[in-house]
């Protein structure tokens, strides 16, 4: 019984610094100038990024076996780049840890990585993924959030927003106002927001749900689709001209009448909400547009 | 049109069908010649009424044959020649598509070329069922744009949908991987 119970943990302790040895701890700090950019590419793992009041640049975590990091810097720009071996896809991805100073600009981008963004204010913000997902709080003055079929989920308040996506969805709240655009193909796009100056949202056949505090004074809402269901909320006190367009979906709407040709498909609404002062224009192909009037 | 090829099809069936009934071609008898020779020196002793009688039921017997021939052969050609419009890619006239047909086709056509262009072998393993989806995605585009020629924000988003497309293609060249 001894002897098995030895040979057992003679078999662990030599097991164990295996995975240890596959993974390269990573340390790097670099200084940045106020507003410089900061760049991060990784391919898989994660890449989770806060932000903070120093004037310099931190990346910690871990890489894969056969990883490395390449890095380049200047006063007013950081690139950070995890290189994978050939042939590397059963290797564990880099998990890493980023620390950005206050008003610089971040570009990160990976592919199957998850991007987790938070407790940032920076000057611009630009993250892509394929298939990683992106998450997105803080503060930026102008935000890109673009995936291929991961989510992106946005609390972002920024004056500028632009949400892209092939099949992933996407879900932005928060305080997301000024000018906001989400494309996206089949993906779902549900957004709830704060006042708009300029919102514009196209998709293909991903389903679009608006819910937003309401129009800012002259502010404009397009909202198109191909064949998905199209649902927009906004409160009774809205002032806009309303306009919707359908060839086959039906349209419902708490204000106005739906008119329909006498002969032939389609059908449109035209509508003005209060004083009519913003202007909200809803096309739709095949899919249903709902329009309500009883947000906040 | 569609609804009569049925009826070209069964005449056609009915005319094979004759035509195989039909004796098969077949070598004359010997001395055939001479026995032929013997019956016409017979044929003054027939009635006239039986000397004209026998060809003219020939002729009665092949009349309906000789009819369905005609009507067949006639079937046939008008088959052929509809068939013959139907393979050859007939081009619409400018009147037949709308403004928004005519921009979609340019807008594609110069899209798939660009794509064309670039290696398809290079596509990575990851973007290839999103490549799939904006193709799928383009063609209900077009045909949302052939059902409803005025809606213009749809050429709009054809037009992005192909951008999509050509970038995330040249993407897949880019030698370091997704992204740079």
């Amino acid at each position: 019984m001894k002897v098995s119970l030895r040979h057992l943990l003679a078999a662990i302790a030599l097991l164990a610094p295996l995975p240890v040895l596959a993974q390269t701890p990573v340390n790097e700090r670099h200084a940045l100038s106020s507003g410089g950019r900061v760049e991060i590419s990784n391919v898989a793992g994660s890449v989770t990024v806060r932000g903070w009041d120093r004037n310099e640049v931190q990346l910690t975590g871990t890489l894969g076996d056969g990883q490395r990091l390449d890095v380049q810097n200047s006063a007013n720009r950081v690139q950070l780049k995890v290189v994978y071996p050939q042939n590397s896809r059963n290797s564990r991805g880099a998990v890493l840890e980023l620390r950005v100073p206050r008003g610089s600009e971040l570009q990160a981008g990976t592919v199957s990585a998850a991007l987790d963004v938070a407790d940032v204010d920076l000057r611009r913000l630009q993250a892509s993924t394929v298939s990683g997902g992106i998450r997105a709080n803080g503060q930026a003055g102008e935000s890109s959030l673009t995936s291929v079929s991961g989510a992106i989920r946005s609390q972002l308040r920024t004056s500028r927003l632009e949400l892209r996506s092939v099949s992933g969805a996407i879900n932005a709240a928060g305080t997301s106002g000024g000018e906001v655009s989400a494309n996206s193909v089949s993906g779902g796009v549900e957004l709830d927001l704060s006042a708009v100056q300029r919102l514009d949202v196209e998709t293909v056949s991903g389903s679009l749900g608006v819910r937003s505090a309401g129009l800012q004074p002259g502010g404009r809402i397009s909202l198109q689709t191909v064949s998905a269901p199209i649902t927009l909320t906004l409160p009774a006190r809205t002032s806009a001209q309303l306009k919707v367009k359908s060839f086959s979906g039906s349209i419902r709407s708490d204000v106005g009448e739906v008119e329909r040709p006498r002969y032939g498909p389609g059908s449109h609404l035209d509508a003005r909400i209060g004083g009519g002062d913003g202007d909200i224009t809803i096309n739709s192909h095949s899919g249903s547009v709902r329009v309500s009037l009883g947000g906040r | 049109m569609n609804e009569r090829i049925p009826d070209h099809d069964t005449g056609h069936d009915v005319l094979a069908a004759r035509l195989r009934q039909l004796p098969a071609e077949r070598l004359p008898p010997a001395a055939a010649w001479q026995r032929i020779a013997a019956q016409l020196q017979e044929e003054p002793r027939l009635p006239a009424a039986a000397a004209v009688a026998t060809p003219a039921t020939r002729r009665r017997r092949w009349l309906p044959t000789a009819a369905a021939a005609a009507v067949a052969a006639l079937a046939l050609f008008g088959a052929g020649h509809w068939w013959g419009q139907q393979d050859r890619p007939v081009p619409a006239p400018a009147a037949q598509a709308s403004p928004l047909e005519v921009q979609a086709d340019a807008l594609a056509d110069a899209y798939q070329q660009a794509i064309a262009s670039i290696p398809q072998d290079t596509v990575p393993a990851e973007l290839v069922p999103a490549l799939h989806e904006l193709d799928a995605s383009a063609g209900s585009i077009r045909t949302a744009i052939a059902q409803s020629p005025d809606a213009g924000f749809l050429l709009g988003q054809l037009r992005r949908t192909y951008a999509l497309r050509l970038e995330l293609t040249r993407q897949g060249l880019a030698p370091a991987g997704l992204p740079t």
